[in-house]
């Protein structure tokens, strides 16, 4: 099966600052792809070169191949407008926007010149987020007075509205309670029957609970990646070994 | 040595102190000046009738009109060049561009300009460029807008005006955060989107704010009327827009300075200074209660 997000050499620049170096990476189709990695390891880069969120930085620049869907985002017209919408992304931080937990699902799909009624859509997100329960009676509460763990549950929820083929998630759970970090971990093994998940992480140990697979990045460079079992149970590299026992990072 | 620092504590205290209470001292004894010798003039008659006998008696219901209409053209002018400004220069134009710093280099010298030379622009441009132009292709060279009138006045306050409102629409764009436009934008937002749906709808109560900042100062300006439209004394009230106006803050000017007898007119001075505030007052006051009506509706949804 050819992969749906295919990295060949990809490299990085913020200014004269590497971000990535020479990144060759696969994400097969229905997987979950954990990334794992101390902070500045381009972690994030990585994510938002996927959706073009780079696009916004003047001094960002690319080389090499990062192809998705067949189609090679930085050499290819491509509208950033669709390719976000098949890319839903989730921030480290919660960005409910201002109004309620109703306009917050369906902007989305309003932003895409849909003006119907989504309600089934919006049951089955809130459900697949595991928030529906505790706001189904209360959808006109402003997004923005929800806890900090069912706003991250409504910005999935939000991103999923948009019925998106990959999910970037970018350290979603880094400033959660453990309960709704379960929520969300559980909510990805469910999701990724339908979609692939780009999982970027903090915490080793989620990675080692969620994903198939692993990639460990350090200072831009792609160090080693495998099913998730190997990568911590026998890592190939020395660098891995000492990162996800704690010796740095 | 501590007792000194003491009694100098002591006195800057009581000067700092001082300083405000001289503050608030001017502003009642203005404003009672003008309430004491004002109001009592103040009648329905006075409000509603044209000035009569040399503006010794009668009313000043044409200055009246005049000014609150003066003051809504000249909103519906500066309202929708400053945001569009505004939006292009925070939202769409690079940050570093030199055009950018060209035109808040512009608006900053626009907002130090006195305004008396707006005026004296005013005339130049609108009202002998402009408007000579409009008549020599649309009119046959018949004079119809190359006079001064209401419509030029409105757009040489806009004019004066355009520095408050841009400012105040950048500063309340720029209190949108970041993240907000990248939440926006990760769902598949275009950059119009984004301006519409995300940023406007937040920033509408601070552009609401530098809109009653630009009616505060339009409201009370004369110099910039005064050859672009003002009129000494009309017989009718404005129904065009090439058609001359009295207005408050210039019918003070003429009564004070151009007055056969100085005396007589002073009560009749007094409350059209009077009105003049409260019209300000209440301009204001409607472009308030709009604000918070609007708050309110971001609020309830």
């Amino acid at each position: 099966m050819t992969p749906i997000v295919q990295f060949r050499k990809f490299s990085v620049w913020y200014g004269d600052a590497p971000a990535l170096q020479e990144i060759s990476l696969d994400v097969q189709s229905h997987e979950i792809l954990g990334i794992i990695g101390p902070a500045g390891g381009g972690k994030t880069s990585l994510l938002r070169s996927l959706n073009r969120m780079n696009d916004f930085d003047p001094r960002f620049r690319c080389d090499g191949v990062l192809q998705f869907q067949g189609v090679d985002l930085y050499r290819q017209p491509v509208d950033v407008a669709v390719l976000r919408r098949k890319m839903g992304m989730v921030f480290a931080v919660p960005i409910p926007l201002p109004g309620s937990i109703l306009e917050n699902l369906e902007l989305g799909p309003r932003l895409d010149g849909r003006s119907e009624r989504l309600d089934d859509r919006i049951e089955t997100c809130l459900k697949a987020a595991y928030l529906w329960d505790e706001v189904k009676d209360r959808l006109n509460l402003a997004a923005q007075s929800l806890s900090g763990g069912q706003q991250q549950r409504l910005c999935l929820a939000r991103s999923l509205m948009l019925q998106p083929d990959v999910l970037l998630l970018d350290e979603p759970c880094s400033g959660l309670d453990p309960i709704s970090t379960a929520k969300i971990e559980e909510a990805l093994q469910i999701l990724k029957k339908d979609l692939t998940v780009i999982l970027v992480t903090n915490n080793v140990m989620q990675a080692s609970r969620v994903a198939d697979r692993t990639a460990f990045f350090l200072q831009g460079k792609l160090i080693e990646v495998g099913q998730t079992q190997q990568i911590f149970v026998n890592p190939k590299e020395t660098l891995t070994h000492e990162y996800i026992s704690g010796r740095f990072g | 040595m501590s007792r000194w620092i003491k009694v100098i504590a002591a006195a800057f205290t009581s000067l700092t102190g001082l300083s405000c209470l001289v503050i608030l001292a001017m502003v009642v004894i203005i404003l009672g000046d003008i309430v004491i010798h004002g109001a009592p003039g103040v009648s329905w008659e006075f409000l509603s009738s044209a000035p009569k006998a040399g503006m010794t008696e009668g009313g000043i219901f044409p200055a009246i009109f005049g000014t609150v209409a003066l003051v809504i053209l000249m909103t519906i002018a500066v309202v929708p060049l400053g945001v569009a400004a505004a939006i292009y220069l925070q939202e769409y134009a690079s940050q570093d561009s030199k055009l950018v710093h060209l035109v808040r280099l512009a608006l900053q010298n626009l907002a130090g300009v006195p305004a008396i030379v707006f005026g004296l622009f005013g005339l130049g441009l609108f009202v002998e460029f402009a408007g000579g132009s409009i008549d020599a292709l649309f009119f046959g060279g018949k004079l119809t807008f190359g006079q001064p009138c209401i419509f030029w006045a409105a757009l040489t306050l806009a004019v004066l005006t355009l520095p408050t409102v841009v400012v105040a629409t950048e500063e309340s764009l720029r209190a949108v955060p970041r993240s907000y436009r990248e939440a926006a934008y990760a769902l598949g937002a275009t950059r119009w989107q984004v301006v519409r749906y995300v940023v406007l709808p937040q920033s509408i109560s601070g552009i609401l704010t530098g809109t009653i900042l630009a009616i505060s100062r339009g409201a009370g300006e004369v110099a910039p009327i005064m050859f672009t439209g003002a009129a000494y004394f009309l017989p009718h009230l404005p129904t065009k827009l090439n058609d001359q106006f009295m207005e408050l803050g210039y019918h003070v000017y003429v009564m004070a300075t151009q007055s056969p007898d100085v005396e007589k007119t002073k009560p009749v001075l007094y409350s059209t200074v009077f009105v003049l505030l409260a019209v300000t007052f209440l301009l204001n006051f409607a472009a308030v209660l709009i604000r918070s009506r609007i708050r309110r509706r971001l609020r309830s949804t």
